[in-house]
Formats: structure tokens, C-alpha cells, sequence
């Protein structure tokens, strides 16, 4: 006999869980299949977390659905400052975007999505655990079937179960969307891809260094020479103790020139501005004397690693108000000008006995990439499949409109209202796609961030052309000058919006995102009216091989890739486009070596593509 | 009540792992310096009974002789199953015990524990023993169908009936997996290589349940703790501890080591001159045998 559930959820995601959580707190039992071994550990996201209050409509936010997130969830910081820079060699020109950001918006955290998303889990798990549902981790559903009314669930670890409605929340390389058919797989034209590094630095550094109070963070977005000619940009966002440092660009504008996603980061990172962003003391060892007797290189080597971690780990903890507070609360030290000596005496230890030195540098620790479904030429018209909805990532959706980057606030607005409409289903008993998956589209339709990646609201236009009002017109004018001024005179704005809303999206969207929007014209603004920056060091960038090698996998001896066709032109772009290099050519042919895959789906487009098993593939400690 | 009772024997053991262990002069174990834990067979078996508690409810006590310091490892083996009562006998009067002296306090706690005992799981063996006696004896002396070497098994609850599968290894043999069924009570030896497996979707939720609660048990495990000393234990004074125990070790020898025959030489670096040296190190040690 075949267990059997009213809904299951398949994808442990921020939208997933949000679904979950939902469920549980309309009564509703509800089972989430994660393929992670732990939730969270496959999630990475930019990240800002939105909190919006859109003028018209409502949307769910996640304290909504989480009523203690401000209180008690792991959210980093509240960005204050909200900044975009346009940049050419090292010139700087910037644009106080702080405005657009808090535009309709309660608040937006930034967030790391290991974390963020296990306190969601655990949330979620425990109302679900009430209802006889619960979250089930390390599974990977490999297929549906529908052979009565309800659907089959076969997974790769269990036996096979049936559920009255399910909710796919699988990302956006969602396989449920391939087994069902329910769309085709998005082209690089609806997406972008994004690469990020996580960058260790101290808490107070970062309020020093990026002008903000305690829980306070900023933003940065850049465009201009950093995208090395690609449509998109790249960003810096301050967490707790830690910036994401990445890049996100149109795939097919890195299709028309491949360039290494590792490249463009680097790019980013070496840009002035940035640099002096992620810049910090680092410890580096002293090579040991090959010549001293074994023994006594072991010593050294033991001694001078057991010092730098003592080193950093105090002064990680001397940099945060809480850090030193524990410290002394845990009676180590008597008082925190101690914490500080014994940070001095270390680091004396190994400038002195080990050579240890100490230089300016930045130091990473985590390197993940990901699609991101554009919106606005990808969200799914229909999200729904017989008695599967699809929300978030799956469904393509997120609002991504020039420095307005939003996606995990829609894929949790899309959970409640999944949620709902699966809710009410089950008290009618009726999954029918009629009764529940048309409702849910019709819910979808009424979602103001719907509406968002549809029209042009000139109210958040004109906050954008605020921010912009000192750019000389010359610069902006030979391109855009007939355009400029219609959006910049207050009547003549709301025709031309209505004007191009007619026009639609699809036929605006090419002429809006160019190189020249995002590439020509911030060079020349930074060229013309950009101050100087000079980083006062070169950061040492790792390698590709260096960067997977501080990644943590649980190896899968299968491959989750297949190639179908290792002579097409799609697949040599791989060898260039993969992040983590997993493509090479090798007699003429592209070969894969899935090892380094971190799952980002890049190359799904022409691949036999699919998650790993349960537990197995990337381990993300940030996200 | 539950409809199936479990009761674990484990043991505290010299923990083993590298960085752990210490060892006298004359290659001894310095018990003093080397922590004890659960020994991993112990872990195994607590592992075994965990699997009844997420597939039948069962209710799970965890019992062990050996000194106060051994309600540690009864701590650890709660986290693995989420016992419901944890059973230390402890007393003087136990020191020296051989196994059939141990087996005799572990078979009248047994007749402490709560509810009839259904099946009682062991280790294979202790680390640091490794006889692998124990199990047996205490099963002889309850009067339990003994099953050894138990990879996997399922209650059938309706009819009271064990259904288990048997690893056999036999040197020079291959192995074999042999499928027995007995009535309840049986005393079970886990084998080493047992793994348990949750393949739906209830179990996975039960799993989970069951392991949060070990989590919380385990933080206050004094609570569901019992200690016993002999005399609360009620047992024969002359079955247990020296006076109790036929053999006796009087003389513990090591075993020589083999003189290596190998030959290593260190080729330092990442030059391809250096790994061109270590392929043709290869190539030449590997002689005959082709690669391709």
C-alpha cells in the first residue's frame, strides 16, 4: 500500500519553505522533499531579502509567514545605503540609489542563505510536525506520474508515494518543470547568471569602512568597464561579518562572448573601489626550511597554523561588540584591552619566531554561481501542470529591473498564494486544474510583482531619474536624449510610460538592456565625471582550482550531467562558461568531469540535466 | 505501553580514534590518559534499536556495567536512540568480570528494565576486549534465541516473529548472507557493517521526529537514568565480578611486527620533471602489468 499525502512540496528553497510554513499554519498536513542533506545547504542567492508594501495590491512577505523573522531569524544586515557605480579603469562616478531601494519596500536584509534558510526550516518543520506533515532532507525526486487522480512521487532513495496536490519549488533548473512538461527549459536570453565570493571581514571594519551603525549595511552595484563589456553588473553587499561580492549578467550577452565567471568576479574585484571594499590585515605564513629535520618542520608547520587560527579567530571576535563580550563573559580574558594584547603578543609570536607576515589582502570563502530567471521574459504565463503549481525560481519568477534585483520576496509571495489555493482545494477535495491550478494563476495574476515584471511604473522611473538628475545631459542625450527628456517633465512622463507600456516590455527590454545602457554609458560617466580611486594593494586572486578546492561536496561517483552532443557549438561555450570548470575540450570533443559541478545548471540548456542524489553534489556553508 | 520492548547492551571503551589514544611505554593502553566513549559497536547496536523505535514505537532501554563514568557513554547511545531508560550497574563488587560474570548482570538488568524485553541488541564485540563473548552469554543466560552477525531486520508484529539476514564470512569462502526468522525474544549481535535504511516517506518524518527528541533526551539524560549497585541489582555475589569469572588474562603479549620489505623514496615538489620522475617510478615498479 502506497503512503499517501495531501500535498507534497518538492524543492527545501526560501519559496519551498515559505509554502511549508504556510500550509502548516492554515492546518493543512504538507511534506517538503529536499535533496540537500541538510536544508539550506544547496541555496545561494545575491542576497537582499525584501520586505514590500506595494501601493496597490499586497503582497506576503516573509514576517508574514515567519512572525518571529525580524526578531530571531539569522538575517545579517539592514541596508541603509543603497549605491551605483559606474566605473572605467579607476574612475568612479556614483548615483545615491538609497531612494529606489527603500521604494514600496518595509525593509531589505541582507542574508546568507545557509543559514537563512535552515531557521526557516526549522520554523517551518516544527508547524508542519503538528500537522502530521514534516520536512524529509536528502532526497531527490526523480519522477510524477499520474495514474489515477493523484500524482506518483518516485524519488531516487524512497519507495514511491502518492500526494492529492504538489508544489514545485525546485529553482530554476526545476526538473519537475522538465518531467511535466510544463515548460521548456529557459534560454539564456531569460536568464542571467550570477557569480559570487563570499569575502571574510570583521564587523566593525565593515561598519567603519562602509559608513554604517551597527545591523546597519549597504549595497553596491557597479556597471561600466567591470562587466568587461557584458550586460549586467556586478555587486558588494556588506553582511554581518562578511561581504557577497559578485556578478550578474545577461547569459546570452556572455553567450555572444564567453568570458569565465571566475573572470568577470575578478574583474569586480580588482576594480579600486571594490578592493579597497574587501581589503584586510592577512596573515601569511613563511615557506618552511626544507632543510631542518622533519620533526621540526612539522613544529613550525603545527605551530605557525595553530597561531594564525588563534590570531584570527581573536581578532574576528575583536572586531565585534558581542565577540569581546563573550570572550570576557567566558572569563578567558579579565578585560577587553586584554583580548587586544594577546592579539599583539600573537601576532608577535609569528612575526618574530615563525616570519610570519602580515600584508593587506582580502580573504574568500566561498565561491558559488546560479542562474536567475529573468522575470520579465521568462515567468511561467501558466504555473501550474494538472494538480502542480509552480512557484519561485521554477516558475521564473523575480522582479529584475536595471538596479532593482528581486527574487526571494517573489518566490514567498508565490508559496502563500500556492499555499492557499492548495489549502483551499483540499477543503473542497477538488485538485482539478479547473478548481486549483487556475485559481493559483489567477492569484498569481493579481500579485503586484506580477504586474511589476509586466509594466514600467513610473513612480519608481522617477525616483531612478532623481538620482540621476545631475548627469549632464550630453552624455545620457546622444543616446537617449528624446527619451530623457520625456521621462524627465513630470506630464509628459506619464504618456510616455503609457507609450511604452503599449510598446511592451518584450520590444523595450532589448533597447533598455544594452551594452550601452550598461556598459558604454557608465564608462563614459565615469570617464567624464568620475573621481579617482586607487587601491593602495593588488588583492591576489585564487585560481578556479583554488576556489573549488575550498568547496565541500559529497562526491557522487555517477554524474548527474550527461552530454548529448559533445560536438555542439553550445557545449564549447561550456568550457569557458562552466564556473567551476568542469568542461574541457579533448580531441576536438567537450568532455565533462562533473566532480566541481556546483549545480548551477549553466550548461542544462544542452544537457541530460538533473540534481544529484539525495545528499550528494555541492555542500554551500554560506549561500 | 509499546508493542515492542528493546533493551541495548553497551560499553564503554578507550576511544581509539588517531589523537585520542595514548599508550605506556611498553606499548600498554594508558587507560588514564585515553577519554573513553560508546564503542562503536555499541554506537552500531544503538543504531539497530533506533531502527525499531522509528519503524515499530518501540521503547528502547540502554544498559551497561562498568564504572559511574560509563553513564557517558550511556549518554551517547540515547542520542543514537532515542532511549526511553538508561541502566547503569555499577559496583566494586563487578571488578574483574570476565564476560560470563558480565553477562551476569546484564541478564538480571534485563529483568529490571520496563515491560517484557522483546529483543535485546549487542555490539560484535568490544574494542577493547574482543571477545565477542558477551552478546551470547548473556543471551544463553536469558534463555533468548541467540542471532550473530545481524545486518538487517524486521519484526513482524503481527505474529511476534524476527525475520533478520545473517552476514557469514568465511575465510577462503565467499560470504554469504543467510535469512533466519525466530519468535521473540531474541538477543541480536549487530554486525558491524549494519546500516539502517528509511525508505519512506514515514519513516524519513519519524526519523526525524524521534532524532529531535533524542537531541532533547540526551541534553538531560540524568533524568531517565537508573543506577544500580549489586545488591540493588540482586544478584549472586559468586556469580559476579572475580569471583564470578572462569578465566582469568595473566599475560598479554604483542604481537611482533612484520619487518616492512618496501622501499619509499620521497620525490618532493610539482615540477613536471618531478612527477615525470614519479610516472616513471610507476611505470617501472608496475612492470609487466599493462595499462592503458
Amino acid at each position: 500500500m502506497m503512503e499517501s499525502y495531501e500535498v507534497a512540496i518538492i524543492g527545501g528553497g526560501s519559496a519551498g519553505l515559505a509554502a511549508l510554513k504556510q500550509l502548516s499554519n492554515l492546518g493543512k498536513q504538507a511534506i517538503l522533499i529536499e535533496a540537500g542533506k541538510q536544508v539550506g545547504t544547496k541555496n545561494i542567492s545575491g542576497g537582499i531579502l525584501y520586505s514590500k508594501k506595494p501601493r496597490n495590491g499586497r503582497v506576503h512577505n516573509v514576517e508574514d509567514v515567519y512572525p518571529e523573522f525580524l526578531q530571531d531569524a539569522p538575517i545579517e544586515r539592514k541596508i541603509t545605503q543603497y549605491m551605483l557605480h559606474s566605473t572605467s579603469r579607476n574612475k568612479v562616478f556614483t548615483l545615491n540609489l538609497t531612494a529606489a531601494h527603500e521604494y514600496q519596500a518595509n525593509f531589505g536584509y541582507s542574508v546568507l542563505l545557509n543559514r537563512l534558510t535552515a531557521w526557516f526550516a526549522k520554523q517551518a518543520g516544527e508547524s508542519a510536525e503538528k500537522q502530521g506533515g514534516g520536512i524529509v532532507s536528502g532526497v531527490h525526486v526523480k519522477s510524477l506520474s499520474w495514474p489515477g487522480e493523484k500524482t506518483v512521487i518516485e524519488t531516487d532513495e524512497l519507495d514511491p508515494f502518492e500526494a492529492k496536490a504538489v508544489i514545485a519549488a525546485d529553482g530554476v533548473n526545476s526538473e519537475v518543470a522538465a518531467m511535466t512538461g510544463a515548460r521548456t527549459k529557459f534560454t539564456p536570453e531569460q536568464l542571467y547568471q550570477g557569480v559570487k565570493v563570499i569575502v571574510k571581514l570583521p564587523e566593525e571594519i565593515i561598519e567603519e569602512r562602509f559608513g554604517v551603525g551597527t545591523d546597519e549595511g549597504a549595497a553596491h552595484l557597479f556597471a561600466g568597464d567591470v562587466t568587461l563589456n557584458h550586460i549586467g553588473g556586478g555587486f558588494a553587499y556588506t553582511n554581518r561579518d562578511t561581504l557577497s561580492v559578485g556578478a550578474v549578467y545577461h547569459y546570452d550577452s556572455l553567450m555572444t562572448r564567453p568570458t569565465e565567471p571566475s573572470t568577470l568576479v575578478n574583474a569586480l574585484l580588482k576594480n579600486p573601489m571594490v578592493a579597497e571594499f574587501v581589503k584586510d590585515e592577512v596573515a601569511v605564513k613563511m615557506e618552511i626550511n626544507k632543510d631542518l629535520p622533519k620533526e621540526e618542520q612539522l613544529r613550525v608547520r603545527f605551530a605557525t597554523s595553530k597561531l594564525i587560527k588563534t590570531w584570527n579567530e581573536l581578532r574576528d571576535a575583536w572586531y565585534s561588540p558581542s565577540g569581546r563580550k563573550r570572550l570576557v563573559e567566558a572569563g578567558k580574558f579579565k578585560t577587553e584591552a586584554e583580548i587586544k594584547s594577546r592579539i599583539d603578543y600573537v601576532q608577535n609570536e609569528l612575526t618574530s619566531k615563525y616570519s610570519t607576515r602580515f600584508v593587506t589582502d582580502y580573504v574568500e570563502l566561498e565561491y558559488g554561481a546560479k542562474l536567475v530567471p529573468d522575470g520579465k521574459r521568462c515567468a511561467m504565463k501558466k504555473p501550474f501542470h494538472k494538480n502542480v503549481l509552480f512557484i519561485g525560481d521554477a516558475a521564473g519568477r523575480g522582479v529584475f529591473i536595471g538596479p532593482r534585483i528581486e527574487g526571494l520576496n517573489v518566490g514567498i509571495d508565490d508559496a502563500v498564494r500556492a499555499a492557499n489555493a492548495v489549502a483551499r482545494a483540499i477543503d473542497r477535495n477538488n485538485f482539478g486544474p479547473q478548481y486549483m491550478g487556475e485559481y493559483y494563476s489567477q492569484m498569481i495574476e493579481d500579485s503586484p510583482y506580477t504586474r511589476d515584471m509586466r509594466e514600467i511604473d513610473k513612480d519608481y522611473l522617477k525616483i531612478f531619474l532623481d538620482a540621476a538628475k545631475d548627469v549632464p545631459k550630453d552624455i545620457i542625450g546622444q543616446r537617449y536624449g528624446m527619451l530623457f527628456r520625456l521621462m524627465s517633465s513630470g506630464t509628459l512622463r506619464g504618456l510616455a510610460v503609457g507609450f511604452a507600456n503599449i510598446l511592451g516590455y518584450d520590444k523595450l527590454l532589448p533597447l533598455v538592456e544594452s551594452e550601452d545602457t550598461y556598459v558604454q554609458v557608465p564608462v563614459e560617466l565615469a570617464e567624464k565625471m568620475g573621481r579617482s580611486m586607487t587601491a593602495m594593494y593588488e588583492p591576489t586572486l585564487p585560481t578556479v582550482a583554488q576556489r573549488v578546492a575550498r568547496l565541500k561536496y559529497d562526491d557522487d561517483r555517477a554524474s548527474h550531467i550527461k552530454v548529448l552532443n559533445p560536438n555542439s557549438e553550445f557545449m564549447k561555450k561550456m568550457v569557458v562558461l562552466c564556473p567551476t570548470n568542469c568542461y574541457s575540450i579533448e580531441g576536438g570533443e567537450v568532455i565533462l568531469q562533473h566532480e566541481a559541478c556546483i549545480e548551477c545548471g549553466t550548461c542544462a540548456k544542452e544537457t541530460e540535466w538533473h540534481h544529484p542524489r539525495g545528499e550528494k553534489g555541492i555542500v554551500y556553508q554560506y549561500g | 505501553m509499546s508493542d515492542l520492548n528493546i533493551a541495548v547492551n553497551v560499553k564503554l571503551e578507550p576511544d581509539f580514534s588517531e589523537g585520542n589514544v595514548s599508550y605506556n611505554a611498553d606499548g600498554t593502553l594508558n587507560r588514564a590518559e585515553t577519554k573513553s566513549i560508546l564503542g562503536p559497536h555499541s554506537a552500531v547496536a544503538s543504531n539497530a534499536a533506533f531502527y525499531s523505535k522509528v519503524l515499530y514505537g518501540a521503547r528502547v532501554a540502554v544498559t551497561t556495567m562498568g564504572p559511574p563514568i560509563a553513564d557517558i557513554a550511556l549518554q551517547q547511545a540515547q542520542l543514537l536512540s532515542d532511549a526511553d531508560e538508561l541502566h547503569l550497574y555499577s559496583d566494586r563488587m563487578f571488578a574483574g568480570a570476565d564476560t560470563l560474570a558480565t553477562a551476569e548482570v546484564l541478564k538480571t538488568g534485563i529483568s529490571k528494565v520496563d515491560g517484557k524485553t522483546d529483543i535485546v541488541f549487542s555490539g560484535h564485540r568490544a574494542s577493547d576486549g574482543e571477545t565477542g563473548q558477551t552478546g551470547p552469554q548473556t543471551a544463553w543466560k536469558l534463555g533468548f534465541t541467540f542471532l550473530g552477525n545481524v545486518i538487517d531486520y524486521y519484526v513482524d508484529m503481527q505474529s511476534r516473529i524476527v525475520r533478520a539476514k545473517r552476514l557469514i564470512s568465511l575465510q577462503g569462502f565467499y560470504d554469504v548472507v543467510e535469512e533466519v526468522e525466530a519468535p521473540l525474544p531474541v538477543f541480536i549481535a549487530i554486525d558491524p557493517s549494519y546500516k539502517a535504511s528509511f525508505n519512506t516517506v514515514s519513516q524519513r518524518l519519524a526519523f526525524e521526529k524521534y532524532q529531535k527528541e533524542a537531541k532533547g533526551r540526551a541534553q538531560n539524560y540524568k533524568q531517565y537514568l537508573k543506577v544500580f549497585n549489586a545488591q540493588q541489582l540482586g544478584v549472586d555475589p559468586k556469580l559476579v565480578g572475580l569471583p564470578g569469572s572462569p578465566t582469568i588474562v595473566y599475560k598479554v603479549e604483542k604481537i611482533p611486527k612484520a619487518k616492512a620489505s618496501r622501499k619509499a623514496e620521497v620525490v618532493e615538489g610539482s615540477s613536471r620533471e618531478q612527477l615525470a620522475k614519479v610516472a616513471t617510478k610507476i611505470f617501472e615498479v608496475l612492470g609487466g602489468l599493462v595499462i592503458k
